[in-house]
Parts: C-alpha cells; sequence; structure tokens
C-alpha cells in the first residue's frame, strides 16, 4: 500500500506480483529435519530427567552462515545467534563462557564454513572446559552461492585428528537423529567433544544424482486415518450442507507432519511436491497415517545403495 | 551497594600494558581472549598468568595474582589458543552477549534507555534496567584489526548487546616488529566506527579503561583503546590502591535469548545500522561530552583571550604535561601560541563536536591546531568536517606525525608542539 512516505513504485510491471513468504527450504531439505532432531531431542532430554519449567535444560544453538542455519532460524526459530562465516563454533565457546549450567550450546556449520573457520572448530575441541556438539551440514558443495566445489574434507581423519568423536548421520531418519540428540546433551554436560556430520542435506543434488542413476523416488502416502483428510470431508460436508458454519471452523485439523518437518509437500497433500526424502517415515504422527512408497533417501544417501532397493 | 575489593600493590613499576591488565581487572572483568604480538603481548600475557594457564613470572602478576585467590576473582584467559585475532575477537563476542543480569542506570535517561534497549528483549522491564553480563577484553597488536576485522564490524550490528567489550590495540607505528606501520585509528574509527580511545600514559590508562567500561557498557557500544610502541613497554611509578569490581565479576551468567538482534541477516541489521549511523552515535558523542573528564580529558585555558586551540592527543599529551611543570616550557608556550585553549585528550573517535563549537563560540579562537599520531589524521579529519558541516569561523591545521619515531632518532614531542 502507497503513501505519501512510501509512494508505489512507479516503473513497477503491471503483471509483476510479489509474493510475501517466509523463508523457507525445500520439501526434502536436509538442514531442516536435522534441526528438528536437535530441537525434539532436547525435548525428549528434558524428559528423560523428568524436569520441568525453569528447572528444564534449555538449547542455546550458535550457527554459521549459508541456507542449513537461516533454516535453523527461519523454520524453526531454534537459532540464537549467527554472525561471521566460519565463526560459529568459537562464538559458541564464548558463549560457554559466559551462559548458565543449565544452558546447553550446540553450534553448527555447513561444510563451507567448516572450511572457512577450521581453526575455530578445532580451539572448540581443545577447549578442556566445556563439552561440544558442532553439527556439521554436509552437502558437499557450497550451496547458497550457486554449487561452487569445496576443497574436499574427510571428516573422519580430520575431525578425529582434532578430538571430536566422530558421528555420521543420515538427516532424514529424524526419529533416531532426536535420540541421538538426546544422548549427546548428556555426554555435553561431562564435556564430551562430539561432531555430527549430517551426510547429504542437499535434496536438490541427492534428487538429480538419483535421476541421473535411474533411479525413480518414492512418495508419501497418507491413510484415511489422517485427522486432517477425515477434517477435509467434514469441511466438505459443512461447507455442502451447513454453510453458515464453515466460518466457524478452523481450516486444518492436524499438520504436524507438514509443520514439524516444514515440508510443502506434506502441507498440501500432494504427493507430486514430495522429494522422496522419507523423513516422513519416522514422523511420529499421532495416529499412524504416514507412510512411504518406493525408495527413500532415508533408507540411504547412497546411490549404489538404493539402486539395490 | 558496590562490593570492591581494595588492595595494595606496593612500590611497584608498571607498563602500559600492564596498566590496561590492572584497568581490566579493577572493572571486573570475567572473559579475556587475545593473540599475541609486539607491543600489545603483556596484556593478555598477563590474564594468561592471572588465570592460572602459565606461571607467574612477574611482581605484577604475583602480587596480583595473590589477591585475585584471596577475593575470589573469576578471570578466563584464552590467549595463543584462539589461533587467530579472529577467533578471539569471535570468542569475546559470544561471551560478551551473553546478558542474564541487571545494573541501575547511571548514565542513561529513560528516553535514552529507550533508544538504546528499546528494540530488544529487555524493552518492557520497567525499572529501565541495564542488561549486562561479563565484561570482556580482547587485545591484539595493530594488525590482529585486520584480521579480525569480519568479528568487528558484525559487534556493530549486535550493539546493544556488545556493552561491557572493550578492545585493546597495541600499535607498531615504528615499524619495530611488524611488516607494517598501521594506524589503527582508522580502523577502530572511521570503519568500524565504534567509541575509540589513545591512551596516553600508563600512569592513568587503569583509570580510563575502568571508566571506559562503565559508560559504553551502559551505551552498549564496544570500545576500542590504543597505546603506542613506547607507551607499552614503558615502566612507570602507580598508585598503589588496586580497587576491583567483585560486583560486575561476579554477575548472575546466563544467555538470553534475542535471536532478532542476534542472527544477523539482512532484515535485522539493516535498520539497526541506519539506528546506529542516525541516532546512537550523536547520543554517543553527547554522554561523551558529559562525562568528558570522567573518560580523562581536560580542558585548560592559558590566559584570558585565546585565539588558538591545541588538540594534544596520545603521546603529545604525555609529553605536553611537562608544561604544567616547567614554567620555562609555559612560557615558550605562550610565546609561540599567544593565549591558548589546550584540550588534552584520550578521545579519537567520536569527537565531540558541540564541545569544540562551544569553546569556539565563546572564544576568539582563529586557529585549531590538531597534534596526534599516525597518519589516519583522525582527529583532524573529524574536525575538518565539523568545521565544514558547521560553517565555522576557524582554521584547522594538521601539526601530527604519521609515524612514531624511532628511539634513536631522538623525537621530543613537545619539542614538536612548542617549535613546529
Amino acid at each position: 500500500m502507497s503513501s505519501k512516505q512510501n509512494p508505489a513504485p512507479k516503473h513497477k510491471a503491471a503483471d509483476e506480483i510479489t509474493y510475501l513468504r517466509p523463508v523457507s527450504n525445500c520439501s526434502g531439505c536436509g538442514d531442516t529435519k536435522v534441526s528438528w532432531s536437535v530441537r525434539e531431542g532436547m525435548r525428549r532430554f528434558n524428559r528423560q530427567l523428568k524436569l520441568k519449567g525453569k528447572d528444564r535444560y534449555e538449547l542455546i544453538y550458535a550457527a554459521d552462515r549459508g541456507c542449513g542455519n537461516l533454516q535453523g532460524y527461519h523454520a524453526y526459530g531454534i537459532v540464537d545467534a549467527i554472525f561471521c562465516m566460519g565463526s560459529g563454533a568459537i562464538v559458541g565457546d564464548g558463549i560457554k563462557e559466559s551462559c548458565s549450567e543449565k544452558q546447553i550450546v550446540v553450534t553448527a556449520s555447513g561444510d563451507g564454513a567448516y572450511n572457512f573457520n577450521i581453526s575455530g572448530i578445532k580451539f572448540a575441541a581443545k577447549n578442556k572446559k566445556f563439552g561440544a556438539i558442532n553439527v556439521i551440514y554436509n552437502n558437499y558443495n557450497i550451496r547458497m552461492t550457486g554449487g561452487q566445489i569445496p576443497l574436499e574434507v574427510d571428516f573422519d581423519k580430520e575431525g578425529s585428528a582434532f578430538g571430536f568423536e566422530m558421528i555420521h548421520i543420515n538427516p532424514y531418519r529424524v526419529n533416531d537423529n532426536a535420540e541421538l540428540f538426546k544422548e549427546l546433551y548428556g555426554r555435553y554436560l561431562n564435556k564430551e567433544k562430539i561432531m555430527v556430520v549430517a551426510d547429504g542435506v542437499c535434496v536438490l543434488d541427492m534428487g538429480k544424482d538419483a535421476k541421473n542413476s535411474g533411479i525413480r523416488m518414492g512418495h508419501f502416502i497418507r491413510s484415511d486415518e489422517c485427522l486432517d483428510l477425515k477434517f477435509a470431508k467434514e469441511r466438505e460436508r459443512v461447507a455442502r450442507e451447513e454453510p453458515e458454519k464453515l466460518k466457524d471452523l478452523p481450516k486444518f485439523k492436524c499438520r504436524l507432519c507438514g509443520i514439524g518437518l516444514r515440508c510443502h509437500a506434506l502441507l498440501d497433500n500432494d504427493p507430486g511436491k514430495c522429494f522422496g526424502c522419507g523423513a516422513c517415515i519416522q514422523f511420529p504422527c499421532p495416529v499412524g497415517a504416514l507412510s512411504f512408497e518406493g525408495p527413500s533417501f532415508s533408507t540411504s544417501i547412497s546411490m549404489t545403495e538404493l539402486k539395490k532397493t | 551497594m558496590e562490593n570492591i575489593a581494595s588492595f595494595d600493590l606496593g612500590r611497584m613499576r608498571l607498563s602500559g600494558n600492564q596498566a590496561i591488565a590492572r584497568g581490566v581487572l579493577e572493572a571486573g572483568v570475567r572473559v579475556t581472549t587475545g593473540y599475541p604480538g609486539a607491543p600489545i603481548s603483556d596484556v593478555q600475557g598477563s590474564f594468561e598468568q592471572l588465570a592460572g594457564n602459565i606461571p607467574k613470572t612477574n611482581p605484577f602478576t604475583i602480587r596480583v595474582g595473590e589477591m585475585l585467590d584471596q577475593t575470589g576473582y573469576q578471570l578466563a584467559a584464552h590467549w595463543g589458543t584462539t589461533t587467530n585475532e579472529d577467533n578471539a575477537a569471535a570468542l569475546a563476542l559470544g561471551a560478551v552477549i551473553c546478558k542474564a543480569d541487571f545494573k541501575k542506570r547511571e548514565f542513561l535517561t529513560e528516553e535514552e534507555w529507550d533508544l538504546v534497549y528499546g528494540d530488544t528483549v529487555f524493552a518492557k522491564d520497567k525499572e529501565k534496567r541495564i542488561p549486562v553480563g561479563s565484561r570482556v577484553m580482547c587485545s591484539f597488536k595493530h594488525l590482529g584489526a585486520n584480521t579480525a576485522a569480519d568479528a568487528l564490524r558484525v559487534a556493530v550490528n549486535v550493539v546493544p548487546y556488545t556493552g561491557g567489550l572493550g578492545i585493546a590495540s597495541g600499535d607498531d607505528r615504528q615499524g619495530t616488529s611488524s611488516q607494517t606501520m598501521q594506524d589503527n585509528k582508522v580502523l577502530f574509527g572511521f570503519h568500524f566506527r565504534i567509541p575509540t580511545l589513545e591512551l596516553h600514559s600508563p600512569s592513568t590508562a587503569h583509570t580510563t579503561v575502568k571508566n571506559c567500561y562503565r559508560l559504553f557498557e551502559e551505551l552498549g557500544v564496544p570500545f576500542a583503546v590504543i597505546m603506542n610502541y613506547d607507551l607499552s613497554y614503558r615502566e612507570v611509578s602507580v598508585d598503589p590502591v588496586v580497587d576491583l569490581d567483585m560486583e560486575v565479576n561476579h554477575r548472575r551468567k546466563g544467555f538470553t535469548r534475542d535471536p532478532k538482534h542476534l542472527v544477523t541477516i539482512g532484515p535485522h541489521i539493516r535498520p539497526r545500522e541506519r539506528k546506529f549511523h542516525s541516532k546512537l552515535m550523536p547520543l554517543f558523542k553527547q554522554k561523551i561530552i558529559e562525562n568528558f573528564e570522567f573518560l580523562g580529558n581536560r580542558v585548560t585555558e592559558y590566559g584570558t583571550e585565546p585565539k588558538a586551540m591545541l588538540v594534544v592527543n596520545g603521546p603529545f599529551r604525555e609529553d605536553f604535561r611537562l608544561v604544567d611543570d616547567d614554567p620555562a616550557l609555559k612560557d615558550r608556550l605562550l610565546k609561540k601560541y599567544g593565549d591558548v585553549v589546550v584540550i588534552e585528550s584520550n578521545l579519537v573517535f567520536p569527537q565531540p563536536g558541540a564541545l569544540y563549537e562551544n569553546l569556539v563560540s565563546k572564544h576568539p579562537i582563529e586557529k585549531i591546531y590538531v597534534f596526534e599520531e599516525g597518519y589516519g589524521r583522525v582527529i583532524y579529519l573529524q574536525l575538518l568536517d565539523l568545521v565544514n558541516r558547521r560553517n565555522l569561523e576557524v582554521k584547522i591545521l594538521d601539526l601530527g606525525i604519521p609515524y612514531e619515531p624511532r628511539i634513536y632518532e631522538r623525537f621530543s614531542y613537545i619539542d614538536h608542539i612548542l617549535n613546529v
């Protein structure tokens, strides 16, 4: 809307439409799935310790720059600080110096940021005062600025040499990963140093690789038990029989899977938008209505392995 | 009530570096980071010894160390382990953004508090208290600021969360142990645009550093103190009574979430960047004028009708105090400049324009002579800008020197002031 202070741009084309929407990643983005697991892991950790209210442990998430971490801020609101490229791990250690004992600091980098400031990550590994959980979103390239190829990293050798215990995860196995993070928070408090490498977080690249390998990825299926599908039928009935009551009805009933996994395909109930990541296989649907048909990246991110399935 | 632990150092001579370290401890700083390099190594080296990371090797750290142990002073020091200055600054950033405690307002009015803290998560605080956490010091040599520039520039974007962060830079303008003779006032003043002071004496440095923490923490902005090579290493006798601010040192730890401030993406930083330059910078200038003497600056009038004003900064200021002790020098000063107003100033950036305007309107001043060290001419250029913008009928003359003279050059700052 234009005003005296903010007049409408004069040269705007008649057919130009600006869509206002929050920043969101692809449906099958592995970054978002890791973020879900990091957050869910903290919930389960507190639940396991039977901590409530102010006694609960709190997650502090210091991130690097890049799409892997921006989604954590935009989609999940779990990111607390993003400063310079490559500074996530060392800023996290600064926070550890001044935060309370009830706050657990997780740091995260993309593989590009890892190379950018490897010494900051090394500092986190060598700092004996605190534990460290450093998550690496490994998509094998510098995705956000156009797919440049970064310096090759052998995380197992390098991370182990720093002093990290190396754990590789499949980002799409969301429930397994949440359980893993639940365990890691306890180990963090014992001052252990862990680097979690989430391999293959860019579903666009993996989708292309799968296509080139002749693999047809599967898609999600919702059974009739799905609360949203049931509710959609109910809305249709109300619209048909009692249209005056329609405005009082909510638009959706559940949407836990779509919102939880930030998946457009699930939100729109459109298998055509599904990348075949398979994260929904492990998502704790309250009525068990989610299933998956065909190969998915949650089975494996290796094309050779997928071919066998 | 303030919780101050006082003790007597005894007869002791401190270098400029140790004086900065002393000021940092008196301010209650809990986390110190840095990367070694001449001439600043002794600042962080002192903390490293006091934190117990390496053995205490000199009278200053041995004596102060005993006191810190007795008082239960909390100190974390990260020196060479940070591997470079950028990491040191990033570590400092992480430590300073944690705000979980509060202190009463000391310098800000309620309206000014709204301006500084109004868009943070603390905005709803009814008493309009200052959110505080660990005070932090980060030190490195002049070249270190090039390496740390990434983190230091971001520190401006997360104001006021970086209040309580002090940066000490040792400038090797002699090129004694560096590959360049860089003037860091350009970086801290013109590029980072944070309050920048050039300390002039090991005997007063600790007070200035301590007071900078008090003022700039409340304003929510980091500050930088700079010393040249000679003053970093020169030892002088100092006031022996050390006052440690234990209340500050024992503040509650904790991180308060405010991703809209601490996640530095375009939509977040654009309005704050505008606010920093258009609203906060004038506030900083105003507060600097209000606390001009508190920050260790002085305005002295010699004679009743001064037509000249001298601005003496850094090492020029160090030598200028001889004028007060030596009548012959005072006579030479008056003979050279006539009646004169002298601003003895630590301040490099921002220059308090209103103070100069006030003095120029009060006295028939025709010329302002600026004596500063360093090729950046940061004070000179700011005053030139002020005169042009405010259309003042006064000439600004740059009489500084671009580099710090080597000892064998037998350069005298006071002779330069009186003979130039």
